[in-house]
């Protein structure tokens, strides 16, 4: 955990002589992966991160979008993948603490939280269902202490991540234009430290995190205060308020190096400071240790001398930490101090701006043969089949997730998880839609199409409520990127992802790269998270109870994209196929046919296909609604295919619409004038959900006993190990 | 056979901070006038009486239980187990 030897040799190089222990620390903390972006950052500039919405400030650590009236949102998304494989608790709720005070550091109030869980199959691994079920409880126990309402992500199981976990964490920040940190600094301003006290917990994480995880060197855990969190909250908005932050960076990975570099590097200043100034919870601490300690909760704040006596007053009023620990000098040098001796003293833009890597990449061999296909038994029940599903971690009700955190706090929440995508109600009467979607079977299957696809289904899911895309977050995941076959995926999601991004004119507003994701047996699948933030300008589609009479109708072509299925993967223990392929220009079409089905109130609920394909989202329909419905497997729109394809295939850019007969010629004719695939495919009544071909009954099943199933599975294989 | 009663004592390893007993002492002890309390640290407790031949078997065993079910993160927790007989 330190320096590789060209890089030390790069360093002594530039500043022309031996660096001190401290200042190998520092650049080590720095020059990390988690920190520095070596691998990935010469390449994630391909994509689009102008918009007309977007708003640039230097020193952010969030995205920031012009949502009108003199109101911005702002949005960030982090992972903390090897603290919560180490400890699960802490390192889930400890991620939440992250990402809340970058969307704070730009002058917002943090209004959401998501979170996109990823873990091994929790149907065999013990290892796994401890992981799930602490990692749920830290961010619910964080969140809810917090009053931030947590209202949507995602969970995935997959034995790619076995004895490892993956947690993303995304939230949204809300604020007036006026109050964000213009991030400055003056002459004689000073550098102040508010907070928690720092000590030796989480030293080294962020080399931690760019090292593969090996069982004995688990160092880094960190423990969560969500209580000093929330004060330091209400502390820096109102120093916001009183104007009197310059500049404010929070303090994550790499702890004070970090932040006294970066925040230096992007004011083009240079900063002195004495550690013996910073509040510190044990008497000993070396230098070192308080440059790189990852203690959470804390923000470093640039202010001037004049506005000090107030700053210390609010801090004092909210019981955090404050200590001056620095000031502002214009010699662009990181000074670090102990009394009056020198420990470090380095130039910023070498500190901040390691040597990017230009990484080989090449095909990985695998994907030769991966889309091969294999015969399979015909299904001889398919109603059977189907309750299987319905009943496996990755489809069943997420309800046991959700239901432990606070959806509602803060009182924004329109739209509740367990639909498409969650709406909040913004102050200028506006809507904001969100929804992170990651699908790694099918990024394994093809990195480029299923990065895609999983931004598309992101789209679609706000989309369902009524928003219009107006930014995304990626978050990368991947496997050790010295790996020329890894690295390869991560290009080829990253392209994809651009060429969608571009094509659609969705800025991309917020990322992060987490690299080196291995586990004990090897590397995971690529995982590319996405996050998609919608505007509503009038009135978003709150989903409608579906009675009886009403029509279901399909929009968009179902294919022959097998590969990366649940009907593969977790019935037939198959991982292959042609993964599904996003069709650009039937996406738009679909999209802005719903969009406009949507504001011409025609609709009562709209719901995107996805895991599971058709049967699984026509069944998530008629058991959310305890109604149900007859499908007739023969007019669905799409190639000619064979009943498993037409169920279960998870084709993109389709969309179930439930809506009142009586609309029925209206939505017709306004798809019709679109040019859009789509066909009416069933009818809502009954109490079973049934699929026929032609005349032939296909599945027969009855709505309450199927719900019950899809309910409680998940809740009884995480409590009592069975479902 | 006897009867012991062991208790396994969980507390975050030094170094760790300690949220819980920072709040009990800052925001509770040092605000009344016991000025004299520098430091609180909590933790959980776990009363077993169990049936064993010896005292370090009792210990031995209670210690294999609380590994094999994940009682404490080992990463996280430092355990003490004292053995009383009864």
């Amino acid at each position: 955990m330190s320096l590789e030897e060209q890089e030390l040799s790069e360093l002594k190089s530039k500043i022309g002589r031996n660096p001190t222990s401290t200042e190998l620390q520092i650049v080590a903390a720095e020059w990390s992966e988690h920190c520095s972006y070596k691998s990935s950052k010469r390449h994630l500039k391909m994509l689009p991160m102008d918009g007309p919405l977007v708003i640039k400030e230097k020193g952010y650590d969030s995205g920031v979008l012009d949502v009108g009236d003199g109101y911005v949102v702002t949005a960030h998304i982090e992972s903390h993948n090897h603290p919560s494989a180490v400890e699960p608790y802490g390192g889930a709720a400890t991620g939440v603490g992250g990402v809340i005070r970058d969307i704070l550091s730009a002058g917002t109030r943090p209004i959401a939280i998501f979170d996109g869980l990823r873990f091994g199959n929790i149907e065999k691994d013990l290892q796994a269902r401890w992981l799930f079920k602490n990692a749920v409880t830290g961010i619910a126990d964080y969140g809810n202490c917090l009053g931030i309402p947590t209202i949507g992500g995602e969970v995935e199981f997959d034995e790619c991540y076995e004895n490892y976990a993956l947690v993303d964490v995304a939230a949204l920040g809300f604020g007036k234009k006026e109050n964000l940190i213009k991030n400055h600094a003056k002459k004689d301003d000073i550098v102040v430290l508010m907070g928690g006290a720092t000590g030796r917990d989480g030293i080294g994480g962020s080399q931690f995190a760019s090292d593969s995880l090996e069982s004995e060197d688990r160092s880094a855990v960190q423990i969560p205060d969500p209580f000093i969190e929330k004060l330091i909250i209400e502390a820096v908005l109102q120093a916001r308020d009183d104007g009197l932050i310059h500049a404010m960076k929070d303090l994550g990975g790499g702890g004070l190096s970090c932040a006294i570099s970066e925040t230096a590097d992007a004011l083009d200043i240079g900063i002195e400071m004495d550690v013996d100034k910073v509040h510190t919870r044990e008497s000993d601490m070396h230098p070192d240790e308080i440059m790189v300690s990852e203690s959470q909760e804390r923000m470093l704040v640039v202010t001037s001398k004049s506005k000090l006596k107030k700053l210390e007053e609010i801090c004092k009023k909210f019981h955090i930490g404050c200590s001056v620990i620095g000031q502002v000098k214009f010699d662009h040098q990181m000074h670090v101090t102990k009394g009056k001796k020198t420990f470090a003293n380095l130039p910023t833009d070498v500190v901040a701006n390691a040597t990017l890597l230009d990484l080989p990449s090449k095909e990985p061999t695998y994907l030769k043969t991966i889309e091969t296909e294999k015969k399979f038994k015909p299904v001889s029940d398919y109603s059977k089949t189907l309750m299987k599903l319905l009943a496996s971690p990755n489809i069943a009700s997420k309800i046991w997730v959700y239901g432990q955190y606070d959806h509602e706090v803060g009182i924004r929440t329109v739209v509740k998880p367990g639909a498409d995508a969650a709406v909040l109600r913004l102050d200028n009467g506006k809507y904001l839609s969100a929804k992170i979607d990651g699908n790694p079977k099918q990024c394994y299957i093809n990195p480029r199409e299923g990065a895609i696809g999983c931004f598309e289904e992101a789209c679609r899911n706000v989309v369902c409520t009524g928003a219009k895309p107006i930014g995304m977050l990626d978050h990368l995941q991947f496997g050790n990127p010295k790996d020329p076959e890894i690295f390869w995926t991560f290009l080829e999601s990253l392209k994809g992802l651009t060429d969608f991004a571009k094509s659609f004119g969705i800025p991309c507003v917020g990322g992060k790269v987490s690299l080196y994701n291995e586990t004990p047996s090897g590397p995971i699948k690529p995982t590319p998270v996405i996050g998609v933030i919608g505007l509503i300008d009038k009135k978003p589609s709150v989903p409608q109870k579906i009675s009886k009479g009403d029509c279901l109708l399909i929009i968009g072509d179902t294919k022959d994209e097998m590969g990366g299925s649940e009907f593969f993967e977790y019935i037939h223990k198959f991982v292959g196929g042609k993964c599904p392929k996003v069709n650009f220009d039937d996406s738009k079409k679909n999209m802005k046919s719903v969009l406009s089905l949507i504001k011409n109130n025609l609709v009562k609920s709209v719901h995107d296909c996805s895991k599971g394909g058709l049967a699984v989202a026509v069944s998530e329909l008629t058991m959310t609604n305890q109604i149900g419905c007859k499908v007739s497997l023969d007019k669905v729109p799409g190639d000619k295919l064979d009943v498993d394809r037409i169920l279960f295939s998870e084709s993109h850019s389709r969309y179930l619409l439930a809506f009142e007969k009586k609309n029925l010629a209206q939505i017709e004719s306004l798809l019709n004038k679109n040019k859009v695939s789509f066909k009416q495919i069933g009818q809502f009544g009954g109490s079973d959900i049934e699929f026929s071909n032609k005349t032939k009954s296909i599945i027969k099943l009855n709505v309450e006993r199927t719900r019950k199933t899809w309910l409680h599975s998940l809740p009884n294989l995480v409590l009592h190990g069975k479902k | 056979m006897a009867t012991f009663n062991v208790h396994v004592t969980i507390e975050n390893k030094p170094g760790i901070s300690d949220p819980e007993g920072d709040t009990i002492l800052n925001d509770l002890v040092l605000k009344g006038t016991h000025k004299t309390v520098s430091k609180i640290k909590t933790a959980k407790m776990l009363k077993f009486t169990i049936k064993e031949k010896d005292k370090k078997t009792a210990q031995s065993k209670i210690q294999e239980i609380c590994d094999d079910l994940r009682i404490y993160n080992p990463m996280v927790s430092k355990v003490t187990v004292d053995v009383f007989e009864n």
